[in-house]
């Protein structure tokens, strides 16, 4: 088994544990931790494919590791929105859940906006 | 520019320029007045297009065409006569109401929806000008805004939608099977019989015409929204806009090639509504609604014909139908104006009476009447064995029928004090009569297109005669009987329906309401994923 | 045709900057108007959206009249190393649909979200019109980039810029909106990442063009696609991925409802388009094409019949959006299925049409609904009687986009027929007295969304034969009417 190889499956259970975070857990902190670790997954599989693409001489095919920069950035940003709003929601509301309030889709209150 | 661009664009034109006028407060106002020379232009354009049905009448621009032919001609000549002295009434009648102008923009949608219709001679004009003509009559039911009014516009554009949905779904059957992708009507009919397609196609067109003409039994909304319309956009609503289901017909059979199983199950169904319209209602009091249900049993009898010329394949039945229609729509607008007028006034229920009475005879056939005219030349068609009986008792039931509606026209006063009807009212009213009658014989003498055989001999006069004088000595019975009838209740159906559709839907809430949990999403996503990978996967 | 194109892949065409220039200045204006803040950032945004609409003309006249796609390749860097950006037919109409949207929705904003004079900028407007800037910079960049990794980054940038829309208001349920809208756009772009990563090992390059002459039936394309898609439907909201769409789009300020429903769904739709008809080669798998089909079906269903029992106006047009994402989808049934035969480009138009008409009609019915209930104080269905009288041109608008809606020919969306006429009746209702309006509501303000419905409707009477346009760039399967 490769390093390749084995990276790869190391990559594919990360995947799956984020996964199963994202879908299962009710927090939205502990969600949002799951799609890093979702990220942090598909960035192991992008580093197998820049190892499985090196030409000779070279170590690692160089565009997969600049997807995989690019991609770390916007996962960054991703989380940091998401927890400024997982914030602002425990400020305004004191809970945070992603369920929706029971006055919801039957409350009448004014406009929006 | 021909003659024939000029004449039939100015038709359409006309309605259109003034509908958006009615955009401008001031000039919507004044509407009603305008109105009722909106339908001039057409009126020429049916004058000049019967003429001589040898010369071809059409034209097109972008992707839209107009044609007119005998048939066409016909029934837009008698529904511009309609719109105008209904026009005149409307105009009348909407002094005093609040909404005059909104009136006069449902009533020129209706217009424009209707000469549409007549005149449309592709697939995707035709659907349009349906759609139009809809949407006007919606508005115009709702007018009043009264409960009743409310109930019967919904239940109308219920019915409505889901015919012109039957319709849609047969006429992209229609393009699909067409030769060489055209899409005018006459190409794509034409290329029907060696579709795959065939009887799917004209049984959707079928049962979605026959929707708009109120074939029983999906005729639920036509006693409500024409007793629930003001008498002005009832006379049109009955009399010209219910006739474009009859276009329809005429249009998209394919009477050439034919159709047994459609074309019985159309004159089955016809021959019921002619019987049920008659039974029902001959138990209601409101002459509104007895006008809409004698509509109903009309157009069974049109709807029987052209089952009756669609199983046998014969092409004339389109001719005859309209005809048939064309002497409905005035006689049936002119009765409902004469509704409207009632008796109460002293001086003039003459005026109002004896030209009633005379509609009355001449639906049902009498001699010498456009009535008379009109059953001759549907009886070549349905004249012999079984369909003689037919049309015996058709003509019995409707003399019944319409003995009846004088009745309660009679009893039916609005005011005991007798106020005198406004001349606004009375002369449209006996114009409407006039042409009703006189129309047919005009047309006749014009145009040799229409196969009306001979006349004048004794056993023809007689055999016209004799179940109206049946149809009187039934009327005179039912009058007399001492058990009141009970109402049937045609809206409990529509509740029924009401009901029924509640409880799906909020099923479908129920589920949605599951579906909204985040969970559920996410499993839906892998899911979806899954299915999308093993069908993709296997696919290549 | 694709072929041609490759050929001239190092031969940029003459007005390829137009395309740079789309991009370059929304995103310029997203950096002026945050580092300057204030009036500038309304000014700055007028500005962008002017330009913006003679960028999006000028290249949309380009393709028409040379029936070619513009292309151009970035800082000179061929293909499979470089990126290019190219602007077809479809790119085209999706520019200047996109231009009109936005700049009507500025006008309408600009009540709403004013910057007072003295210069001390709320937070709502100041985001709203930066967001507006960015949500455009990533849709042009979705409709132009020739590289999928690029798209990748296109449709976050669009996420981003999305979600604090949704939150604009700062009330909690808007909030929990825009995160659960966050959260489940994440994972589907995710998705999409893996897809790509999937891609690139298997072929070595990303670039559309380059990838469409190199696939070649296998697993790993097979996961890839349904990966791509998967995580794109998720950004779509198909039927039975909508579940965060409605309390999205209804939470938001009228302005930024239009826009997402109107504009920011069909970004991850053009996506699909793109990865289906450009990507992948000729014949495309039958089966999957019906699955969306399907799935579009039955979101025209559940979306109509939802829409049809809400009780507040908001809800009622985002579950009719639901609904119409589900036609949307149908598109891909009727093409794939059609294929080699010239229905095949008649569907193809006819979707584009149901496309930018759904748009219009979308954005004027939020526009009118949040005139309403402006003026109302509310937004309740039930309440709305005697409105068609206060507020006429706005009920207008909102009759004519729900009849276009609706389906009056060539579309056709009967069902969708039942809560519009439910609302209209609602609205045409008598009242004892004119309803005390809140709020007066500009005639001027009235005519916006009544012109953006009209648009909608007009689009219904185009010629259902294909459009030339729509055909420039797609590859050559589309039957035989129009290259």
């Amino acid at each position: 088994m490769t390093s390749a190889t084995l990276f790869g499956l190391c990559g594919a259970i990360l995947i799956g544990l984020g996964l199963f975070e994202l879908i299962t857990d009710p927090h939205p902190l502990r969600k949002i931790l799951g799609f890093n670790l979702l990220g942090g997954g598909v960035f192991l599989v992008l580093g197998v494919v820049a190892r499985r693409g090196a030409a000779a001489g070279y170590l690692g095919d160089p565009v997969p590791q600049a997807l995989v920069i690019t991609g770390i950035v916007v996962a960054f940003s991703a989380t940091a929105l998401a927890v400024a709003l997982v914030v602002r929601l425990s400020e305004v509301s004191g809970r945070v859940s992603l369920a929706y309030a029971s006055s919801e889709q039957t409350d009448s209150d004014g406009a929006e906006g | 520019m021909t003659d024939a661009t000029i004449v039939l664009s100015s038709a359409l034109a006309l309605p259109g320029v003034l509908l958006l006028l009615c955009l401008f407060p001031s000039v919507r106002a004044r509407m009603p007045k305008f109105a009722v020379i909106a339908p001039v232009p057409a009126l020429a354009a049916a004058w000049f297009a019967g003429r001589d049905p040898s010369i071809v009448f059409a034209t097109h621009f972008f992707q839209g065409h107009l044609a007119l032919d005998v048939a066409g001609a016909l029934l837009l000549a008698a529904a511009a006569i309609l719109w105008i002295c209904a026009g005149l009434y409307a105009a009348t009648e909407m002094r005093r109401s609040r909404n005059a102008g909104n009136f006069s923009a449902w009533w020129l949608t209706a217009m424009l929806g209707n000469f549409g219709v007549v005149m449309s001679a592709d697939i995707a004009s035709f659907y349009l000008f349906l759609a139009a003509g809809t949407i006007g009559a919606y508005g115009m039911i709702m007018h009043t805004m009264t409960p009743d009014a409310r109930r019967a516009s919904v239940t109308y554009i219920g019915f409505a939608l889901a015919g012109e949905a039957s319709i849609l779904i047969g006429l992209v059957l229609l393009a699909a099977a067409s030769p060489g992708h055209s899409l005018l009507i006459r190409d794509a009919v034409a290329g029907l019989s060696p579709s795959p397609w065939r009887d799917l196609t004209v049984a959707f067109l079928a049962l979605g015409f026959g929707l708009k003409i109120g074939l029983a039994p999906l005729h639920i909304w036509m006693p409500l929204a024409y007793t629930a319309a003001p008498i002005s956009a009832a006379a049109v609503l009955s009399g010209a806009a219910v006739k474009a289901g009859v276009i329809g017909l005429i249009r998209f059979m394919p009477f050439d090639a034919g159709s047994v199983n459609v074309g019985t199950g159309l004159a089955m169904a016809g021959i019921v509504s002619t019987f049920y319209g008659v039974a029902v209602g001959i138990t209601r009091a409101n002459p509104k609604t007895i006008l809409a249900c004698s509509s109903i049993s009309q157009m069974g009898v049109i709807a029987t014909l052209i089952g009756v010329g669609l199983a046998t394949a014969n092409a004339g039945v389109a001719i005859a139908a309209a005809f048939y229609g064309a002497h409905h729509v005035l006689v049936k607008g002119g009765l409902f104006l004469a509704a409207g007028i009632g008796v109460s006034d002293r001086r003039n229920r003459w005026l109002v009476f004896v030209p009633a009475t005379v509609l009355a005879f001449a639906l049902a056939g009498l001699p010498f009447t456009g009535g008379y005219l009109a059953k001759e030349a549907v009886k070549p068609f349905i004249g012999e064995g079984a369909f003689a009986i037919f049309a015996a008792l058709s003509a019995a039931g409707t003399t019944l029928l319409m003995l009846f509606f004088v009745t309660r026209l009679g009893s039916a006063s609005h005011d005991p004090r007798g106020t005198p009807t406004a001349s606004g009212l009375l002369v449209p009213w006996l114009a409407t009569a006039f042409f009703a009658i006189a129309i047919p014989w005009l047309s006749l003498s014009l145009t040799d297109a229409i196969p009306i055989s001979e006349v004048n001999s004794i056993a023809d006069l007689w055999s016209a005669i004799w179940p109206i004088l049946i149809g009187g000595g039934l009327v005179a019975l039912w009058l007399n009987q001492k058990r009141q009838p009970r109402e049937i209740d045609v809206a409990s159906a529509a509740d029924i329906i009401r009901r029924m559709m509640t409880i799906c839907t909020s099923t479908v809430e129920r589920a949605e309401a599951i579906l909204r949990q985040w969970q559920a999403g996410s499993i839906s996503l892998l899911a979806v994923t899954t299915v999308l990978i093993v069908i993709i996967a296997t696919g290549r | 045709m694709i072929a041609d194109a490759a050929t001239s892949l190092d031969a940029a065409s003459t007005h390829g900057y137009l395309l740079v220039l789309a991009i370059v200045v929304p995103v310029g204006g997203v950096l002026i108007a945050t580092a300057v803040g204030g009036r500038t950032a309304e000014r700055t945004a007028f500005a962008v959206i002017a330009a913006g609409l003679i960028l999006g003309f000028a290249i949309l006249l380009d393709v028409w009249m040379t029936s070619r796609p513009l292309a151009y390749v970035l800082g000179n860097w061929a293909a499979p190393l470089g990126i290019t950006l190219r602007a077809d037919g479809i790119s085209a109409v999706m520019l200047v649909t996109t231009a009109l949207i936005i700049a009507a929705t500025a006008l309408y904003a600009c009540a709403d979200f004013t910057i007072p004079r003295d210069g001390l900028e709320a937070r709502a407007p100041f985001v709203f019109w930066v967001l507006l800037l960015a949500v455009w910079a990533a849709l042009n960049t979705v409709f132009l980039s020739g590289d999928l990794f690029n798209l990748y980054v296109a449709l976050e940038l669009l996420t981003f810029a999305a979600v604090p829309l949704v939150a604009l208001s700062g009330r909690a349920e808007a909030i929990t909106a825009a995160l659960r809208y966050l959260l489940f756009a994440l994972a589907g772009s995710i998705f999409y990442l893996l897809g790509v990563a999937l891609l690139y090992g298997a072929y070595g390059t990303l670039d559309i063009i380059l990838l469409h002459q190199r696939i070649r039936p296998e697993l790993a394309v097979s996961l890839a696609v349904a990966m791509m898609t998967a995580g794109l439907l998720a950004k779509t909201a198909l039927f039975p991925l909508h579940f965060w769409l409605p309390p999205a789009h209804a939470g938001a300020p009228p302005a930024a409802s239009a826009i997402l429903s109107a504009l920011v769904v069909k970004g991850s739709f053009f996506l699909i388009i793109r990865i289906w008809f450009d990507v992948l080669p000729g014949s495309r798998s039958l089966a999957a094409a019906q699955v969306l089909g399907v799935m579009g079906a039955a979101a025209i269903l559940f979306g109509s019949i939802v829409a049809f029992r809400q009780a507040r106006l908001k809800l009622l047009i985002a579950y009719s959006t639901v609904a119409q994402i589900g036609y949307l989808f149908l598109l891909f049934p009727l093409v794939v299925g059609f294929e080699g035969s010239p229905w095949s480009a008649t569907a193809w138009t006819g979707g584009w049409i149901q496309l930018v008409s759904h748009a219009f009609a979308k954005a004027a019915m939020f526009m009118a609904a949040g005139l309403i209930a402006q003026a109302l104080g509310h937004d309740r269905i039930d309440d709305l009687g005697g409105v068609a009288r206060a507020l006429p041109l706005t009920v207008l608008a909102f009759a004519i986009s729900g009849i276009s809606l609706m389906g009056v020919p060539p579309s056709g969306g009967l069902i969708a027929g039942a809560y519009v006429i439910r609302v209209m009746t609602r609205m045409l209702g008598p009242r004892l007295e004119l309803p005390t309006l809140s709020v007066k509501v500009d005639r001027w303000r009235q005519s916006l969304p009544l012109s953006l419905a009209i648009c909608a409707m007009l689009l219904g009477l185009l010629p259902l034969q294909s459009l030339e346009l729509l055909q420039v760039g797609l590859p050559h399967f589309l039957g035989s009417a129009g290259r």
